[in-house]
């Protein structure tokens, strides 16, 4: 329904519509659809790559064996449970202009204040700040159960030879948690490709489109603008894009990852 | 030996310190924020910390808009939903697992294809179909779209995978009817994992912004996530309030969520780690 739908014009409660083709993508693409794609593309990278950096390199401090460690488990799950719309509020007022923490900060440090939500340099890394916050507590999450299934007699007999920390993380834990990582890498990715509450709250797209990712583009042309045709098209686009991608993902890296294991 | 063991201790206790803070200080600002006087709140001299207890800042923001009618639709739409789920999946899953069918490897395959792509990049179509129906601004636009899991359908089939079949062959020769079989016996068996999808599904719809923003236009039918950014909109130099308002979101929701944590953990490895 919505590939046909995307071939014609008309609002989204128009009973009466007449066949554009393929025109619909033509119009999404040129009336801002190119830079949305673009958006959502840098985004998406930047979300992937923070969200899962941070969430290994945290579940493996929490993985350590120590006294209280695992009582520190729980706060990071705070973020994921909680409406992101409350929080984005809260974000909204951290990095406000002037009186916001973060600018407040600077400003003790000396450095110049940045107009975090408004400026079009700035808006989208606001946006990607506050999406890692709210959920890279889920890559600790996966991480961490990931960690246990890694045979501990293989992490101590590379210790017996000799290998440092590092490496024993670089050359056994790394390897053994390949398909897991294939797994959160498709889960933060789908998240990040569907990045709305956040960009709605902060930026509301702005300024100049320079938050207006793919799924807030088919919003704001299906129900602000009533474009129904170009929401469609660029839902086809966006549906389409995912699926290529988890695809890749999946039957690329899992496919490696099965033959290692 | 020992020196450099306790830095090494230190270190791991300090970074994971500075994680944790950094986790959990906006919500710490927030509270902070909403016990006071707007004016502090933008003085730039004023202390961080709040000096001057503003408590009636809660009931301000609890009467300036209909809070509690967000939490009932809230609770209306997340557990309405959260059971549909629970029961598709259930029935969904059982039948893939446990029966032949014509057909059966397209159906699964399309189960798949719906794991994988986003339920948002179809919400234009689907919000058409609501408006058909004249179901715009009513519970059942809100539920029905959202009565189907396929991350829950896919889960149930692996564990029913895993159940002898003989279970149920033994109830069948003791006249038991198939729907007996189903209810009374492998149903039951499933209940850990259905506890921990039921918490998962049901916070994640309890946080839904996007579907309910494009179903509900009126005040009185909106949830509170959705609530608030109007709220947001009102009151958007009211730093008080809008801290006061999203304290009335966050606080019962943490609340329930810091007494189901365990489930909450088995709910979101469950998919991922169960499925590698």
């Amino acid at each position: 329904m919505l590939a046909w739908r995307s071939l014609f014009s008309g609002g989204v409660f128009a009973t009466k519509l007449s066949f554009v083709g393929l025109g619909n993508y033509r119009d999404a693409l040129s009336q801002g659809g190119t830079q949305a794609l673009q958006v959502t593309g840098i985004f998406t990278v930047g979300f992937v790559v923070l969200t899962m950096g941070f969430g290994l390199a945290i579940a493996l401090l929490l993985d350590v064996k120590l006294p209280g460690v695992r009582h520190l488990r729980a706060p990071f799950i705070i973020p994921l449970v909680v409406p992101s719309v409350a929080t984005a509020l809260i974000w909204g007022n951290l990095f406000a202009p002037d009186f916001g923490i973060v600018n407040r900060v600077l400003s003790a440090f000396g450095l110049p204040q940045g107009d975090f939500t408004s400026s079009p340099s700035l808006a989208l890394l606001t946006v990607l700040t506050f999406s890692v916050w709210q959920f890279f507590g889920e890559c600790v999450i996966l991480y961490l159960a990931a960690l246990k299934t890694v045979p501990l007699d293989l992490v101590e007999a590379a210790s017996v030879d000799g290998a440092g920390p590092w490496r024993r993380f670089r050359y056994v834990r790394l390897p053994l948690l390949r398909r897991h990582t294939v797994l959160i890498w498709v889960i933060t990715t789908l998240t990040g490709l569907q990045t709305f509450n956040q960009i709605f709250v902060l930026t509301n797209g702005g300024p100049n489109g320079s938050t207006t990712t793919a799924l807030f583009y088919i919003f704001t042309q299906g129900f602000v603008q009533f474009n129904t045709g170009l929401a469609d098209a660029m839902g086809v686009i966006l549906f389409l894009v995912s699926l290529c991608i988890v695809v890749v993902q999946v039957g690329y890296f899992g496919r490696g990852a099965r033959r290692d294991v | 030996m020992f020196r450099s063991r306790f830095w090494s201790r230190a270190l791991i206790y300090s970074l994971l310190a500075v994680a944790v803070l950094i986790v959990v200080f906006p919500l710490v600002y927030m509270l902070g924020t909403a016990v006071k006087p707007n004016y502090q709140i933008v003085n730039l001299r004023a202390s961080l910390w709040p000096v001057q207890f503003e408590w009636g800042n809660f009931l301000r923001a609890w009467n300036s808009a209909p809070f509690g009618r967000w939490y009932i639709n809230t609770l209306i739409f997340s557990i309405g939903a959260t059971l549909g789920q629970i029961g598709s999946s259930l029935l969904a899953g059982y039948a893939f697992a446990m029966f032949d069918f014509p057909g059966k490897r397209v159906l699964f395959y399309c189960l798949i294809a719906g794991l994988m792509v986003p339920f948002s990049t179809v919400i234009v179509p689907v919000v058409q179909i609501l408006a058909d129906l004249h179901w715009l601004n009513t519970y059942q636009g809100l539920i029905v779209p959202n009565i189907a899991s396929a991350l829950g359908a896919f889960l149930l089939r692996q564990f029913y995978l895993g159940m002898p079949y003989e279970l149920g062959e033994a109830a069948r020769i003791d006249g038991a009817s198939e729907w007996k079989v189903f209810s009374r016996v492998y149903a039951p068996l499933a209940t850990p994992i259905i506890a921990a999808l039921a918490i998962i599904s049901f916070l994640l719809n309890w946080n839904n912004f996007l579907f309910p923003l494009i179903v509900i236009n009126t005040t009185s039918m909106e949830v509170l996530s959705q609530g608030l950014s109007v709220f947001q909109d009102q009151f958007a130099v009211n730093y008080d309030l809008l801290m006061s308002a999203a304290s009335i979101v966050i606080i019962p929701i943490l609340v329930v969520a810091v007494a189901a944590q365990r489930r909450i953990v088995e709910g979101i490895t469950l998919g991922a780690i169960q499925g590698a």
